[in-house]
């Protein structure tokens, strides 16, 4: 086995290890959060693997949440699915959804992409509002049961662990060479064979599910409460920073760039200076402004200045 | 695959910038126009409707246009666009605080706004600037950023300006047309107009496009690129604040006023084309106007559905041109 | 057993040997969380920053009194801590923070968070918990409906649907062949009260010939306005949240419309809304609403003891409040009143209260006077009885630019 290899599988177990023993420590309040981080984990995932290794840009993450979300809150309101079921139902809806955004997204790239993708950010929701009777509107729609701190603690870190498994088998293969080929070069990737139509809406339909899931397990955060409020605009925004501190095109910053997200809120909230309401905005914006201008690779670009530093023995190829 | 691992090809985009109208749209233009004249004429609900209508997108025009401003002179699309109006507006408010007149609190703050974004392109954006999403994601940090610190400053409280154009309002038959409105539809084209002039006629509007097309090439003549692209965020910022100075009468101050603006915004720059400024207007106006009369006419379409339906007017322009009304065809070279 | 096993029985002896100690020393006086000898901590969650964030000067008037009240003595010697947070009104962030509010900070009670979908998101755990959820500030009737199910939760001003029973009544006695148009939020907000207004028509039903809705992102409301005239509408009923009420306003003016009668809901009949329509050229003479609380600015009332008390409050302890107050903003007055029933309920709740004893306390009042109510209104409350205030009186606009409200008629009591 390779180097590399080895030093993954060491560093995965080190952090199954660390989540396995975690909710021994913590008390049920930041178990939430934890599970508020394992949730990020999973929608910053499934962002990377649309815009960082397929070069597709989406500022319309939420949306896919949304509709995960939702699909948690409508099945277990109005048929008492169990909270489990509901979250592979989630994947595959959300998925359907991502393969038919995928279609008219072909016809786009760039900056309209990316306006496209926003569209539906901001249009998602509304529909919530428009159908009230069944989808319950500003006032939201309630799951049957609620879970525990723990249970979703487990849930969301199980989901974390299995999804991360997922995305990185199917970008170690065949799949991920042809999403990288993708963004390198989409001319040169047809010119070789790559059907580009079906690899690029895959991906959609990945990135989607994958956003689904967290969509679920976000609304399931929310004490089972899907409301549009919770899906605005600021929620897709947020995953995209996510990903860019994680850093685009690896696996490897993405736990970074979900505790970025899931936590600076909290922190910031507690600074003292400019009182707590207003701290909060100013202090995420500080930071995260820095942060880019810092590390405009990421977390992961800044592991991989470090790896290619002298006397550090470096193995090129794959992430 | 492998190949392009290898050597990195990088596409290269050929732009043009200059009239990107082409005879279909011209055409579906003056189409809709006649409809409009010949609806106002039979129905006066219509007619009030599309008054309405041109008013309301005059307001998205006007934000329309400082995003493609930006856009011309970097390929970025500025999240931030908004609360840097609405930051503005506040400065004018501040200074109305501190007994200047209105006007001559408008003036001075379009000088504050140059001056705030170009600060903003060289502190911020020049750094990273050849990282598209770097960018993207400092302008959304930016975004919060200006809104905790307006908030701070200013409280979240409506507070409010005197009006630019006065309440007057005139009527032709039963149609009403109030001054403000018209005042706002005038300072719009007048923007539009003075930036034609100043890239088709001045020596620095030919510097400007000349940087953000051929920076390589324009350096090599002796432009200074990137004055060029500071220049170009700090005229943006001129056109926002135009726009929230516009807005305000409409919505009043709170540090939201310009969000759902700069929502319907995005839609009418894309749809009339991201590098067209004579596109961001129209497409601004098309889209007030058809969102009233589908308010009006279509029941089905409820005010749940008016961001979707602008949405969704944009996704179908950009299937059939997928650049927007007047974009130019990029033309991909290996 | 080994002698792991051993070790491990023997440690167990003493935790259930510690467990029943402890819990016998503290069983006769076991407090609630949130309570001690010399304070009791309470929180809410509000929207200090978001679309929502003008209704902050709520909390921070409920923090002036409190402020007050800890200066006095506090209740029953405990000083009311106050922890209030920002939920910009997602509740996505309502359900973290509150329960941080219980599990982190402990608080004795959630005292007047803000909105009814961040209330509807917590009011389950909250139940659950058996934490009280008191005095919220939102007008949906929920609250007061549900209080089998949800016995901890409890609002406080008069709700949506009853108001606009009001003025439905209004208009079937007052305007009984007018036609009605009525422009309303697209949301439960709007459609409740649009819901009461059709309640309090009865028979008059009918007379409402047109409804359009807005969406909260819309800029502005001429669409509908226009709509409402071309449907001959010669009343207009506006349930609105500030914004669009002050432009719904203005725009009617603007396009020539002179409704008979105007109506605004209560929400955005704040005076400041008013002035800045008319400064912006609406026409707001006759324009009617309801008030519940005392005016700060009306010289008929400057002399009730609510409007002094309420002065020196914020001027002693919200001196950044006052500018607000002195223009009329019943945000403040608002918070104060919510404010003073949680104190009372609190004093009538025991030497040392429980959740229980406190929830006991607040769903009993008996014609309680509430000095920043307006004078008449009672406060009843029981056990089926979960509405606080049940009675508004109605204003009008008088005095165009630089007017004011003027409460006309007799109290109306019992809107539900």
């Amino acid at each position: 086995m390779s180097r590399r290899l080895i030093v993954a599988i060491v560093v995965l177990l080190v952090a199954a290890a660390v989540v396995v023993l975690l909710p021994f420590q913590l008390d049920g309040y930041h178990e939430g959060l934890a599970a508020k981080v394992a949730i990020f984990f999973i929608a910053v995932l499934g962002l990377n693997i649309l815009t960082g290794y397929t070069g597709q840009i989406s500022i319309g993450h939420g949306a896919f949440m949304a509709i995960g979300g939702y699909t948690t809150a409508v099945m277990s309101h109005y048929h008492h699915t169990n909270l489990l079921l509901t979250l592979p139902l989630a994947f595959v809806i959300a998925f359907g959804f991502g393969v038919i955004v995928g279609i008219p997204a072909l016809r786009f790239s760039g900056v309209y992409l990316a306006l496209a993708t926003f569209a539906l950010a901001v249009s998602v929701p509304q529909f919530a509002l428009k159908f009230s009777k069944f989808l319950g509107g500003s006032n939201g729609i309630q799951t049957f049961t609620t879970p525990t701190h723990l249970w979703l603690y487990v849930v969301s870190w199980s989901c974390a662990g299995i999804l991360f498994l997922v995305a990185w088998l199917v970008l170690r293969g065949r799949t991920g060479r042809a999403f990288r080929s993708i963004r390198d070069s989409e001319i040169a990737a047809a010119a070789s064979g790559v059907t580009l139509p079906i690899y690029k809406t895959l991906a959609f339909g990945i990135s989607a599910a994958f956003a689904g899931v967290a969509g679920s397990l976000f609304v399931l955060a929310t004490n089972g409460f899907a409301q549009p409020n919770e899906f605005g605009v600021f929620l897709s925004l947020e995953l995209l920073v996510g990903a860019a501190v994680a850093g685009l095109g690896s696996l490897w910053g993405v736990l970074i760039g979900a505790i970025f997200i899931a936590l600076l809120p909290t922190v910031s909230a507690d600074v003292p200076l400019i009182g707590s309401a207003h701290g909060q905005d100013v202090v995420f914006g500080l930071i995260v402004i820095g942060v880019m201008l810092v590390l405009p690779t990421g977390f992961a670009g800044l592991l991989h200045r470090l790896r290619s530093l002298p006397g550090i023995r470096t193995a090129e190829g794959e992430d | 695959m492998e190949i392009a691992r290898r050597i990195r090809i990088r596409e290269r985009r050929t732009r043009n910038i200059g009239g990107g109208v082409s005879v279909p749209v011209v055409l579906f233009l003056v189409a809709a126009a006649i409809f409009l004249v010949v609806g106002s004429l039979v129905s006066p609900i219509f007619a009030q409707q599309t008054v309405a209508g041109l008013a309301q997108g005059a307001i998205f025009a006007s934000l329309a246009l400082s995003l493609v401003l930006i856009y011309r002179a970097t390929e970025v699309i500025n999240f931030a666009q908004g609360e840097m109006a609405m930051a503005t507006t506040y400065f004018a408010y501040q200074l109305t605080l501190w007994h200047l007149s209105y006007w001559a609190a408008f003036f001075l703050t379009l000088l504050m706004a140059f001056v705030f974004g170009a600060v903003v392109q060289v502190a911020l954006i020049r750094p990273v600037q050849h990282s598209v999403i770097a960018v993207v994601i400092i302008t959304v940090g930016l975004f919060v950023l200006i809104d905790g610190l307006v908030t701070w400053k200013w409280g979240a409280d409506l507070k409010f300006m005197p009006a630019p154009f006065g309440n007057q309002v005139y009527h032709v038959g039963s149609v009403a047309f109030s001054r403000q409105d018209l005042g706002t539809l005038l300072v719009t084209i007048l923007s539009v107009l003075l930036l034609w002039v100043l890239f088709k006629f001045t020596k620095l509007g030919l510097a400007m496009r000349a940087a953000a097309l051929r920076p390589a090439s324009a350096a090599l003549v002796g432009v200074r690129v990137n004055r060029m692209l500071a220049i170009g965020w700090g005229l943006a910022a001129v056109l926002g604040a135009v726009a929230g100075l516009m807005t305000e009468p409409t919505v009043f101050l709170q540090p939201t006023m310009m969000q759902a603006v700069l929502l319907y915004a995005f839609a009418a720059a894309v749809l009339g084309g991201l590098e067209s400024p004579a596109g961001a207007v129209i497409g601004g106006l098309a889209l007030g106007v058809f969102l009233n009369l589908i308010g009006q006419y279509v029941g089905f379409a409820t005010s749940e559905l008016r961001l979707p339906i602008a949405f969704a007017v944009l996704l179908v322009v950009l299937l059939v041109k997928p650049h927007g009304l007047f974009g130019r065809k990029q033309v991909r070279r290996v | 057993m080994g002698m792991k096993g051993r070790m491990l029985a023997a440690f167990a002896g003493v935790l259930v040997v510690a467990a029943v100690a402890t819990t016998a020393a503290f069983g006769a006086h076991r407090a609630d969380p949130g309570v001690t000898s010399t304070s009791i901590t309470i929180g809410g969650t509000f929207p200090l920053t978001g679309p929502a964030s003008l209704y902050k000067t709520i909390p921070a008037a409920e923090k002036a009194y409190f402020d007050y009240v800890n200066d006095h003595g506090g209740v029953n010697g405990r000083k009311i801590n106050f922890d209030i947070l920002d939920d910009a009104y997602n509740p996505a962030q309502t359900v973290p923070l509150t329960q941080q509010l219980v599990e982190q900070t402990k608080v004795f009670a959630v005292f007047g968070s803000l909105g009814t979908a961040p209330n509807l998101s917590t009011w389950g755990y909250l139940n659950q918990n058996k934490v009280p959820q008191v005095l919220i500030a939102t007008g949906d009737s929920y609250w007061g409906f549900s209080y089998k199910k949800y016995p901890w939760t409890i609002g406080w001003q008069p709700d949506y649907p009853g108001e606009g029973k009001i003025y439905g009544k209004y208009l079937a006695s007052n305007m009984p062949s007018a036609k009605i148009g009525v422009l309303y939020q697209n949301d439960a907000f709007g459609k409740n009260y649009y819901a009461g207004l059709r309640v309090g028509l009865g028979a008059k039903k009918g007379n409402v010939v047109s409804a359009q809705s807005y969406d909260p992102t819309q800029t502005n409301v001429t669409q509908q306005i226009l709509a409402l005239k071309a449907a001959g509408a010669d009343v207009l009923v506006i349930f609105a949240i500030p914004t669009q009420a002050i432009t719904a306003l203005v725009t009617a003016t603007k396009v020539g419309w002179t409704p008979s009668a105007t109506i605004v809901g209560n929400v955005s009949a704040n005076r400041l809304f008013l002035l800045a329509a008319a400064a912006n050229g609406a026409n707001v003479n006759g324009v009617i609403s309801t008030a519940y609380t005392v005016s700060s600015t009306d010289p008929s009332q400057a002399n009730l003891a609510g409007v002094k008390l309420a002065s020196s409050i914020i001027g002693q302890y919200a001196p950044s409040l006052v500018p607000s107050l002195k223009q009329g903003d019943g945000n403040v007055i608002y918070g104060l009143g919510a404010a003073w029933t949680f104190v009372y309920a609190l004093q009538h709740a025991g030497k040392n209260p429980t959740r229980a004893s406190f929830m006991a306390a607040l769903k009993s009042m008996h014609n309680v006077v509430d000095p920043f109510n307006y004078p008449g209104i009672k406060m009843n409350t029981s056990r089926t009885d979960n509405f606080p205030i049940e009675q508004d009186i109605l204003m009008k606009w008088a005095g165009g630019a630089s007017g004011d409200w003027q409460t006309f008629g007799k109290l109306y009591n019992g809107v539900r």
